[in-house]
């Protein structure tokens, strides 16, 4: 297999990096918008913004009470 | 029929508010795009981990587009099934617990009525979140790796979204006979592993077992084989479907609330 | 004529009878209590009423039900604890409860309006009902248990849970609601049932203890009372320990204290004059003595506790 040309890591990684990025955004609106959490608001955007993929999953899982 | 209608929108707009139907199809895309991505950039990744002697050749044998798909397949049956567990295992036993249930059913609702809306807004979901999340992987295999032929894809796909219907089915029904959700995730995610063992243990005996499905599914990817086991197979899972939906509106008519 | 008409409605959970065998009606356009304490059965007959319990026993019959129609159509039924979802507007959730009840898009919509104008919170009607408190909910539990103009409107202890003005206010809703609806509600206070309704139907252990007009009630079970308060010197409260202890045939029913005294009587005149001369041969400090009847709150609290 070739180099990995710029050109290729543009058009196959960026829009998944673009999708990961909107999926933690989007936790994060959710987190600042819930009326409450199971535990600190805080806590959750460090885990959202921090743990790739499974932050916000575990989030939109077992972050909100009741909505 | 129009108070369906009504509860499914209600269901949909639920699913909206609380951000279901963005997250669930998003990590389904990724977990889609995951496999062929890895598979691609792998002997990169190998070669940059430095810790090869010097002149070392590494011999990864490229695999076809359709193995890769299959592959895709076997993430959805960990990731995807505890997603799809996880977002539905409070879809009836919420409503109960909070009372909201009684509210709906003390107006001219059926209870069929009722628990139809819930389990056809998960399909719905879990239909849209599965055929996105797959089709990326196709896209990305297709670039990557190499063609795809379109009539095993089609095929699996259908295959697999039976399976994901059975999976969310009974999830409904874990949550319809169970008050906690946790509960009800635990015990749709057990009683899908056992299935699953059980098939793979006792071929013979559990042929037309619907844990056969996931199997089925990626071999179909690669063969394109439909032939008659595989009907009897899904024939069975619609059946075994058709029973726990009846199961859970038999449990809810029992009980619509807590505090009785 | 009769609206509902029930029939040794039975319930039981296991081995406990929460309802036992009770029978009543409610006349079309009455206003009827189910006065109980908790405990009583009260909200599981409601429940029965609603559809959303199955009586194990018993027949419950509806007027001016079309055959094979839902009797859900005709109810309006507000819980104890109303619960919506909380991600909606009052807005939305009166018009789901509408489109449910048959009402289309429009016509829904315009229902939903005029009911949040009706119980006076149009102001939050936009609003997330997470965000509403206790009053609005049952503002909000009120206006869709309305949402189909029904025959029978089931209020479920509709205002225990509130504070005294969130109370007041729903009460006054309930005073102008009645005469629009035949309404049945629970209630563990005599008072608002005394306030707002023409029939009681007063609950105790599943089992009707007493039913009627509350005018008639009052009237079949109003009885003499002599209230005899005295000074706490010696010689009083001799008198009246000596009183106390001979039999006399008027007495229905006595407390004593060591300064007083409190009885219902069967023949007033005998006891008031009967008591005046002993009191003022033996030199009593009386302090008070009244002569009233029975309340009905005495009469609720002999039955609920008898």
């Amino acid at each position: 297999m070739d180099q990995i040309t710029n050109e290729m890591l543009w058009t196959i990684i960026a829009p998944l990096a673009g999708l990961q990025f909107l999926l933690a955004i989007i936790a994060l609106v959710a987190c600042a918008r819930a009326e409450s959490t199971r535990g600190p608001k805080w806590m959750w955007v460090l885990i959202i913004l921090f743990v790739n993929l499974l932050g916000p999953i575990a989030f939109f899982v077992a972050g909100r009470r009741n909505e | 029929m129009n108070t369906f209608f009504v509860l499914y929108r209600k269901e949909l707009l639920e699913m909206l508010r609380n951000y279901k139907w963005i997250w669930v199809p998003l990590v389904f895309i990724l977990l889609g795009a995951m496999q062929p991505v890895t598979t691609y950039f792998l002997p990169q990744i190998l070669a940059g981990a430095g810790n090869m002697p010097e002149g070392a050749v590494i011999e990864i044998p490229t695999p076809q587009g359709s193995e890769v798909l299959a592959q895709t397949l076997q993430q959805y049956n960990t990731l995807g099934v505890l997603i799809i567990t996880l977002s539905f295992m409070a879809v009836i036993s919420g409503e109960r617990n909070s009372g909201t249930a009684a509210m709906i059913l003390v107006k001219p609702v059926s209870y069929t009525t009722f628990v139809l809306s819930k389990w056809s807004a998960m399909l719905s979901l879990t239909a849209v979140a599965f055929t996105a999340g797959y089709a990326v992987s196709l896209y990305y295999t297709n670039i990557l790796i190499g063609d795809v032929g379109a009539g095993g894809f089609w095929k699996s796909l259908l295959i697999y979204m039976i399976w994901l219907l059975f999976v969310g089915t009974l999830t409904v029904t874990s949550s319809a006979l169970l008050r906690s959700p946790g509960g009800a995730a635990f015990t749709a995610l057990g009683a899908t592993a056992v299935l699953a063992i059980a098939t793979s243990l006792f071929p013979k005996a559990m042929a037309w077992s619907p844990g056969k499905l996931t199997g089925l599914a990626a071999q179909s990817m690669q063969t394109g084989l439909w032939d008659e086991k595989t009907w009897m197979v899904v024939l069975l899972s619609f059946v075994i479907v058709a029973l726990m939906i009846m199961i859970s509106v038999l449990a809810l008519r029992s009980k619509p609330s807590l505090d009785n | 004529m009769a609206l509902v008409q029930v029939e040794q409605l039975t319930k039981t959970f296991g081995s406990t009878r929460a309802v036992d065998g009770i029978s009543f009606a409610i006349g079309q356009g009455r206003c009827a209590a189910l006065l109980g304490p908790n405990g009583a059965g009260k909200t599981t007959t409601i429940r029965m009423l609603t559809g959303l319990l199955t009586p194990t026993s018993g027949k419950i019959q509806f007027q001016e039900l079309r055959p094979g129609a839902d009797i859900r159509s005709v109810i309006g039924y507000l819980p104890q604890i109303p619960s919506f979802y909380g991600w909606m507007s009052g807005h939305e959730f009166l018009t789901l409860a509408g489109r449910l009840h048959g009402l289309r898009g429009k016509a829904a919509v315009k229902r939903s309006d005029e009911l949040l104008e009706r119980v006076g919170i149009a102001g939050a009607g936009r609003r997330k009902i997470a965000g509403y408190s206790g009053g609005m909910k049952q503002r909000l539990g009120l206006a869709q248990a309305l949402v189909q103009r029904p025959k029978l409107l089931a209020l479920d202890e509709p205002v225990s849970a509130l504070d005294p003005v969130g109370r007041r206010e729903v009460l006054e809703l309930l005073r102008e609601l009645k005469h629009e609806t035949t309404v049945l509600f629970s209630t563990h206070v005599l008072h608002d049932a005394e306030e707002l309704c023409d029939d009681v139907l007063i609950v105790r252990d599943g089992k009707i203890a007493l039913q009627g007009a509350i005018g008639d009630i009052r009237a079949q079970h109003q009885k003499p009372v002599l209230l005899l308060q005295t000074e706490a010197d010696e010689v009083s409260k001799r008198w009246l320990a000596e009183w106390n202890l001979r039999e006399r045939p008027y007495i229905v029913d006595k407390e004593s204290a060591e300064d007083r005294l409190r009885l219902v009587v069967s023949d007033i005149d005998t006891a008031r004059s009967e008591l005046l001369e002993e009191l003022s041969r033996s030199q009593v400090k009386v302090r008070r003595l009244e002569i009233g009847h029975t309340s009905l709150e005495d009469l609720f609290m002999k039955v609920v506790t008898g």
